[in-house]
């Protein structure tokens, strides 16, 4: 059954959609990640225009994120003030992105700026997860205890200045870090069409050095928030959410989801990481090979759209 | 005798009128509007019509024509390894949509030239193209790749479509051509020409009009993401906050 999408402009299989919502969203439970930089290209490769499919994984990282924030919230393992900062960092980040977006549209150069910042970041955290869960696994088999992280005495990110206390992380530090961090991850949203839990994450955990119990609870409202303006920035100023398209979406993804993280509780922690790992790496080796090698028509056709704004 | 005598004038009257009788042809869709719906797949549209005067050597072009847009064309580039889009040049009010049919292949009914100045079939599409890339006005030479490639792509997507001998002739002068719309049909005005040529020359022709809408929930949708694209916006937030938490509500239940 066929429906065809008001903003995309196509016509795509209803079943298509809500299973590949499905599927994304049974990773996502599985893996406890958005799933956007799986669907997003997918979405591309479907035959939705890029602009489209972007945006559209706004509204639906909302919804996904929405629940899990929501249980966090009431868990209170979710460090606000953190989250505050980041999501301060992430409203101009976001805001810049979809400038930035608008921008790069203009130019005809959105496609190669969206699969260079894949590849760019799918590589670089793709590769750093593989090897860290390729040394856990082999210490668990070994029997070895894994080593904890070293504390180092002083980082560089202790030295700077404007520090704040954070009761629920238990941390002293300048709020330059965070905002920072919150900046990147709502450039990535806008660019990417992801949550950025992927690259926020990790940097809470090894830059920020909170504590694990938050980290995630503290990146789903940051997530939840940035996706949110990103949405209504996107729609507003590029008119590129289609929310059919979204609605389906969100009608596999968060029954997926369900039995994802059902499923993710009989694999092991280290090797659900390697396999996340290696997915990542192998998205990120097919967006690579698109960019290089050599496409079946020389030439492009985009049509040139009146600048955005109402 | 009398009524010979007015038989004979009234055969007399109308031999020339016989004769001087202008070729003409009448046209019209089964369609006057389309619409796009949720089911939208395309659809078929047959234009039928008819002839007077058609003789042995007549032959008949349906040319269908989607509303004008501008296209920026990029040649992709190896830069570092990987394919970058450059030398972007810009093609004013090109047919999103052209289909042409025929009674007998293009190039056997009229010049090239012929048809490049009536704007019919593909290859005159562009044929007085003013190109320029913003700052120098660019060769024929340079032009022409660009130009297949939206040929190409017009081509790929089947909103450029040549149905050689497309157009069926019947008799008395009546005729008809099924044209298809693609599921990426463009939205706005259509035209539909009909041509009737009598030795490489066109000797009549006659316009339709056709509108391709979106209608129902398509149009609802679209028009509000357009005429109020940050209230737009708002709307899919909440609906995607909505979601989530009915979906919490439902497998979290405790």
């Amino acid at each position: 059954m066929q429906i065809y999408l008001p903003i995309a402009e196509i016509s795509v299989n209803i079943f298509l959609l809500l299973g590949l919502g499905g599927g994304i969203g049974f990773l996502s439970g599985l893996f406890g990640v958005g799933g956007g930089f799986l669907m997003t290209p997918i979405l591309m490769f479907i035959g939705i225009p890029p602009t489209v499919a972007v945006s559209t994984q706004a509204p639906q990282i909302v919804a996904s994120s929405f629940s899990g924030a929501l249980a966090h919230w009431k868990r209170k393992t979710l460090d606000l003030k953190m989250g505050g900062l980041l999501l301060a960092g992430g409203v101009v980040g976001s805001f810049f992105g979809v400038q930035l977006f608008s921008y790069l549209r203009s130019l005809g150069q959105i496609d190669l700026f969206i699969g260079l910042s894949y590849v760019g970041f799918l590589g670089v955290i793709g590769g750093l997860m593989f090897l860290e869960s390729v040394r856990s696994i082999l210490n668990a088999r070994s029997g070895r205890a894994s080593t904890a992280p070293k504390r180092r005495r002083r980082s560089w990110v202790e030295q700077l200045p404007v520090k704040m206390r954070f009761p629920a992380s238990g941390l002293y530090i300048s709020i330059f870090p965070p905002i920072a961090i919150g900046f990147l991850v709502g450039i990535l949203a806008a660019i990417m069409g992801v949550g950025g839990g992927f690259v926020m994450v990790p940097a809470m955990i090894y830059i920020l050095r909170m504590p694990t119990n938050v980290v995630v609870g503290t990146s789903l409202f940051q997530i939840l928030f940035v996706t949110a303006l990103t949405t209504v920035l996107q729609a507003g100023q590029n008119q590129t959410v289609d929310i059919v398209l979204a609605a389906l979406l969100i009608v596999g993804g968060v029954i997926g989801a369900q039995f994802g993280a059902k499923a993710g509780r009989f694999i092991k922690a280290e090797e659900l990481r390697a396999l996340l790992a290696f997915m990542v790496l192998a998205v990120c080796f097919k967006i690579g090979l698109d960019l290089v090698v050599t496409p079946s028509d020389l030439f492009v056709v985009i049509p040139v759209e009146p600048q955005g704004g109402s | 005798m009398i009524s010979a005598i007015l038989l004979a004038m009234a055969l007399q009257g109308q031999q020339p009128l016989i004769q001087t009788e202008a070729p003409s042809i009448v046209a019209a869709l089964t369609h006057e509007t389309v619409e796009i719906r949720e089911d939208f797949v395309g659809q078929e549209l047959v234009l039928y019509g008819a002839t007077r005067g058609l003789t042995i050597q007549d032959e008949i072009v349906v040319v269908l024509r989607g509303p004008e847009y501008d296209l920026r064309v990029m040649r992709k580039e190896r830069n570092f390894g990987v394919w970058v889009n450059s030398d972007p040049v810009v093609f004013a009010d090109v047919p999103s949509y052209y289909a042409i049919a025929t009674s007998l292949p293009l190039e056997d009914i009229a010049s090239d030239a012929e048809l490049a100045a009536g704007r019919i079939g593909l290859p005159s599409l562009f044929a007085r193209q003013p190109v320029s890339n913003g700052q120098i006005t660019l060769s024929q030479e340079t032009v022409l790749p660009y130009l297949q490639a939206i040929a190409r792509a017009g081509e790929r997507q089947n909103l450029y479509a040549e149905a050689q001998r497309g157009v069926e002739v019947l008799d008395g002068g009546l005729f008809r051509a099924t044209i298809s719309l693609p599921p990426l049909t463009p939205v706005g005005d259509y035209v539909a020409d009909v041509y009737l040529f009598r030795e490489g020359r066109v000797i009549a022709s006659r316009s339709a009009a056709l509108r391709v809408e979106k209608a129902g929930l398509e149009r609802f949708i679209y028009d509000f993401a357009q005429t109020l694209p940050w209230l737009y916006g708002l709307f899919c937030v909440l609906l995607a906050v909505l979601a989530g938490y009915i979906a919490d509500a439902i497998f979290n239940r405790r």
